[in-house]
């Protein structure tokens, strides 16, 4: 008797001993969550710290310069890629409209990818006639943009024996879409050394 | 007569005008000690409606000397009015001094906070 209470013991013991887990973590302690704002310094290749600084730069000159008064309407055109590596530089576009969405001093007409989208969902709100007719959104009504947002990225490389330097510039510019003018133009450039 | 009370009302004017330059003890957050860097001056001011801030930086070392920044955000209560933002590095050549300028993201930031780490 007093054999089976003490191994029933040392089962539930054993038991409770494994569950003692009191983090709200599940699965392996190999992985872990990182600062998403931290330095990136894994390689020298265009990283998460390159897109935050550039998007933090240029919304935030472009929000402070005083050109966007009244909040006008903005359509953002995608950042050229002219470096040698693969970047989706839409990420950058989008961090760069939210950031200035929250600032509140624009607001952003679709821009080119989206406008395919806008353009099928109003013709099925009209054409379908499977909405009702007072809450469709009538055709006509669509805001133009005042100003156009474009850029580019290019680099240079540059390689010897001891070294990797890749050296970024981040152009973009904010052009009034009636005169053709650029209002706005700033730069960022960004400089990533790897010594072997 | 008439000039001299000119210039007495504008200086008057321009001494209530201008924002007193923030103490660095106040303003810098320290993520362990800081090594061979001098916190000199902090400028702040509102430009378009945005808070901007300026802060001098010295590296008292003989050797380049890279360190991590970022400033952090505060609305009229003292807290953040926007998530804090990326880490940035800067190197500072040997006794270089140089100069940390920041946008605030929103108009409601109305003070800030510096943060510093040096490796």
């Amino acid at each position: 008797m007093l054999v089976r209470v003490s191994s029933l013991a040392l089962s539930l013991l054993l038991i409770g001993g494994c569950a003692a887990n009191h983090s709200p973590v599940l699965g392996s302690g190999n992985i872990s969550y990182g600062d998403p704002k931290a330095v990136e310094l894994v390689t020298n290749e265009f990283g998460s710290t390159d897109l935050q600084m550039i998007a933090e730069s240029m919304t935030r000159s472009l929000a402070q310069s005083g050109v966007l008064k009244g909040r006008p309407v903005v359509q953002v055109y995608d950042v050229r890629n002219k470096t040698s590596e693969y970047i989706d530089t839409r990420d950058i576009t989008t961090s760069i409209k939210t950031q200035l969405m929250r600032s509140g001093t624009a607001r952003f007409a679709s821009d080119n990818t989206d406008m395919q989208s806008q353009v099928d969902h109003l013709k099925l709100q009209n054409q379908s006639g499977l909405y009702k007719k007072s809450t469709v959104a009538k055709t006509g009504n669509m805001i133009a943009a005042r100003y156009r947002l474009e850029g580019s990225i290019s680099s240079i490389v540059k390689r010897s024996n001891d070294y990797k330097d890749v050296f970024y510039t981040f152009s973009l510019q904010l052009i009034d879409v009636e005169s053709g003018l650029a209002d706005w133009m700033d730069e960022k450039e960004i400089r990533k050394t790897t010594e072997r | 007569m008439g000039l001299k009370c000119f210039v007495v009302i504008a200086l008057a004017l321009l001494a209530g005008c201008a924002t007193p330059l923030p103490t660095a003890a106040s303003k810098v957050m320290a993520t362990g000690p800081i090594e061979s860097l001098a916190i000199g001056p902090m400028r702040m001011a509102r430009e378009n409606g945005f808070l901007t801030v300026n802060t001098q930086l010295s590296n008292t070392d003989t050797d380049n000397r890279t360190l991590y920044y970022r400033y952090l955000w505060l609305g009229p209560e003292g807290f953040p009015v926007v998530e804090a933002e990326s880490w940035k590095s800067l190197t500072l050549y040997a006794e270089q001094t140089s100069f940390l300028p920041a946008i605030a993201p929103v108009p409601q930031a109305v003070d800030f906070r510096l943060e510093i780490n040096t490796p």
